[in-house]
């Protein structure tokens, strides 16, 4: 009696459990198949049992799937687990499935097999859905690049032909003071000293533009370069102002690094000019140093200077962003965003220490050169 | 780089033989899945089992998308370790697509191979007008589509899909299945160069003795596919078991080893 009732309560689960289950000969004949997923397919168990096989519940690539990898899995390890098949039922009915499955010993000596077949249709939308973004992503990032590529050339093309007009303009206003066509003390002088100072103003922004704009992401190819080296020249660039404004900078004995040497001259340039232009009433006066940690360096570039409020520490590294006004200091707003895309070039990080009135320390982290 | 083949293609060898038979894996699986016949032929012949670069215990580094994008890559994978092992004239035992793989093999060293034995042989899974070859584009494409839930196992092979760079041969998952273990970028690649090549041009430029077992029925390999390869190699003897299914050294392993032995003793008159 109570043998039965456990026959009983076995047969309950096997149909009704909420999952399906089927057997099958190593042929793919289904021997058996429960409710659950005769439900799920729409079929009744005449039209299933010793008629289908596993095969004919599959799409084409599936039975692939099954003839190369899930038999000679099952046949060679007993048994596989995890297998996302498509299952296919009555008419339209397709449901994706979570197939594992058990090789057993029949009574009969001969193999079969045992499965369980886990519907996922929601699981597998959620998988389509991170595909799709990540596919969705993946395109927008080639579609960003493609236009900053674009922007990039364009303002390349732009500064530079915005050059040639503008030398033509820069010559006549030459012209016009050499030959003293301009009488002192007139609204002519005013207007002329204005055209003077506007025109050397688009000059500079054009020459930072065009350097900036050559700093683009094409891989130039990476050297030893000797960051002392790189001050000195740094240095020789800058001689008129440091001689100008009486600075004084100290450059200690340097490492050397992998990267691109005209590069870091241009940091170290626009590192030094701007603690030159930014000039407190002592004579600058900047220091140059370095230590490792861990397997970066850090360079440091402190100064005399003005320094600034430390809550502008992270804008200032903004393109064309300025503290000061061109009226009181001449500038672009470019320099520093240059230093910040070519430390990021050589895989670094930049930044600054700074209070106003005492002075700045500018900072940059990059991968120390295997010694 | 020849010294490598061995380890590249982890080469294993066993039997007491003179005669090498070598045993080619088809796509899916590796040399594991011989190891129910091998064990019949081991007292006669000196066994040779490999895993194609890719598959796998490979070296998976040795593996050039363009050198395997066409099967002759694999071709090159057979040359070198019948040259490596300096066999002589190996007994090819080839399933699936590797008895297309030997077929090219032959026809490009015929100097290096005895005999060809075929299981389950196609050389072109696309049906066209006049051919049958049980599949269409759209079908490989649906498998090639769901290898990328099903790398074995599905949830540790699914995140590299999702997150990306499963076509980076430096990508290596330990998957729970090592028999059917492959890279994901590798196995597509493998897939799309088993099911959408066609071979059926080179079948006549085979000169050696050759045997083809046909499983009856194959969904892979169908009937009249066998019937084809069987018809178009001069001389080729054909068998055809009893058998479902595209894997009868798995199924049916002593049939399989009987057609083997029935064949090589008339070959050889052993």
């Amino acid at each position: 009696m109570e043998n039965n009732l456990h026959t009983v309560q076995a047969q309950e689960l096997f149909h009704n459990a909420p999952c399906g289950f089927l057997t099958m000969e190593a042929s793919g004949r289904i021997l058996d198949i429960n409710n659950t997923l005769l439900d799920l397919l729409r079929y009744t168990r005449e039209e299933v049992v010793d008629i289908k096989s596993f095969q004919d519940l599959l799409g084409s690539g599936g039975k692939i799937y099954l003839e190369t990898h899930m038999m000679p899995l099952l046949l060679l390890q007993g048994n596989v687990s995890e297998i996302n098949l498509e299952i296919q039922g009555r008419g339209s009915v397709h449901i994706p499935a979570l197939v594992n499955a058990k090789k057993v010993i029949a009574t009969d000596e001969s193999f079969i097999f045992l499965l369980t077949i886990l519907d996922i249709t929601q699981r597998k939308q959620y998988e389509n859905e991170l595909l799709q973004a990540r596919l969705s992503a993946e395109e927008k990032t080639r579609k960003l690049g493609q236009i900053n590529q674009e922007l990039e050339q364009f303002a390349h093309t732009a500064s530079h032909d915005l050059q040639a007009p503008l030398n033509t303009i820069s010559g006549l206003v030459y012209l016009l003071q050499k030959k003293s066509t301009i009488n002192a003390g007139t609204n002519g002088e005013e207007l002329f000293l204005l055209i003077l100072r506007n025109t050397t103003r688009m000059k500079m922004m054009i020459k930072d533009l065009l350097e900036y704009t050559r700093l683009d992401g094409q891989e130039k190819a990476f050297e030893t370069v000797s960051l002392k080296e790189a001050c000195t020249q740094a240095v020789e660039i800058l001689n008129e102002d440091i001689l100008r404004n009486n600075a004084i900078i100290h450059i200690p004995d340097m490492p050397m690094v992998s990267g691109v040497k005209i590069q870091f001259i241009r940091l170290f340039q626009n590192l030094f000019s701007n603690a030159i232009k930014y000039r407190s009433q002592a004579d600058p006066v900047i220091q140059v140093s370095w230590e490792k940690i861990d397997s970066f360096l850090v360079v440091r570039v402190k100064d005399n200077g003005m320094g600034f409020d430390h809550k502008n520490s992270d804008k200032i590294f903004d393109f064309m962003v300025r503290l000061h006004s061109n009226d009181t200091i001449a500038g672009t707003g470019i320099g520093l965003s240059a230093c910040k895309r070519i430390v990021e070039n050589h895989g670094g990080t930049i930044g600054v220490d700074s209070e106003s009135g005492r002075g700045s320390t500018f900072y940059f982290r990059i991968p120390a050169s295997e010694e | 780089m020849r010294q490598n083949v061995l380890i590249r293609n982890n080469v294993n060898q066993s039997g007491t033989g003179k005669q090498t038979m070598l045993f080619a894996h088809g796509y899916g699986c590796d040399q594991n899945m011989w190891r129910f016949i091998t064990s019949d032929f081991e007292k006669n012949y000196r066994l040779v089992l490999f895993d194609y670069t890719g598959s796998g215990k490979s070296d998976i580094s040795d593996y050039d998308y363009k050198k395997y994008s066409s099967l002759n890559g694999y071709v090159q994978d057979v040359i070198d370790i019948c040259e490596e092992l300096n066999a002589g004239k190996v007994i090819f035992v080839g399933h699936s697509v590797s008895s297309i793989i030997g077929a090219l093999a032959a026809a490009r060293r015929q100097d290096l191979f005895s005999c060809l034995i075929m299981i389950g042989p196609s050389p072109c899974y696309i049906n066209d007008e006049s051919y049958s070859g049980g599949f269409s584009k759209q079908d490989i494409d649906e498998h090639i589509e769901m290898l990328d839930s099903n790398y074995l196992g599905w949830s540790s092979a699914i995140t590299p899909v999702i997150a990306g760079q499963p076509e980076s041969p430096e990508f290596a998952t330990e998957l729970h299945n090592s028999f059917c273990r492959m890279n994901p970028g590798i196995a597509k690649q493998f897939a799309r160069v088993t099911f959408l090549g066609d071979n059926r041009q080179d079948l006549e430029r085979v000169a050696v003795p050759t045997l083809v077992i046909q499983c009856n029925p194959d969904v892979i390999a169908p009937l009249s596919v066998g019937r084809y390869v069987h018809e178009h190699i001069k001389g080729s003897s054909y068998t055809q078991l009893d058998v479902s299914g595209h894997c009868p050294h798995l199924t049916a392993p002593e049939e399989t080893v009987r057609a083997i032995r029935t064949y090589l003793e008339e070959l050889y008159g052993e």
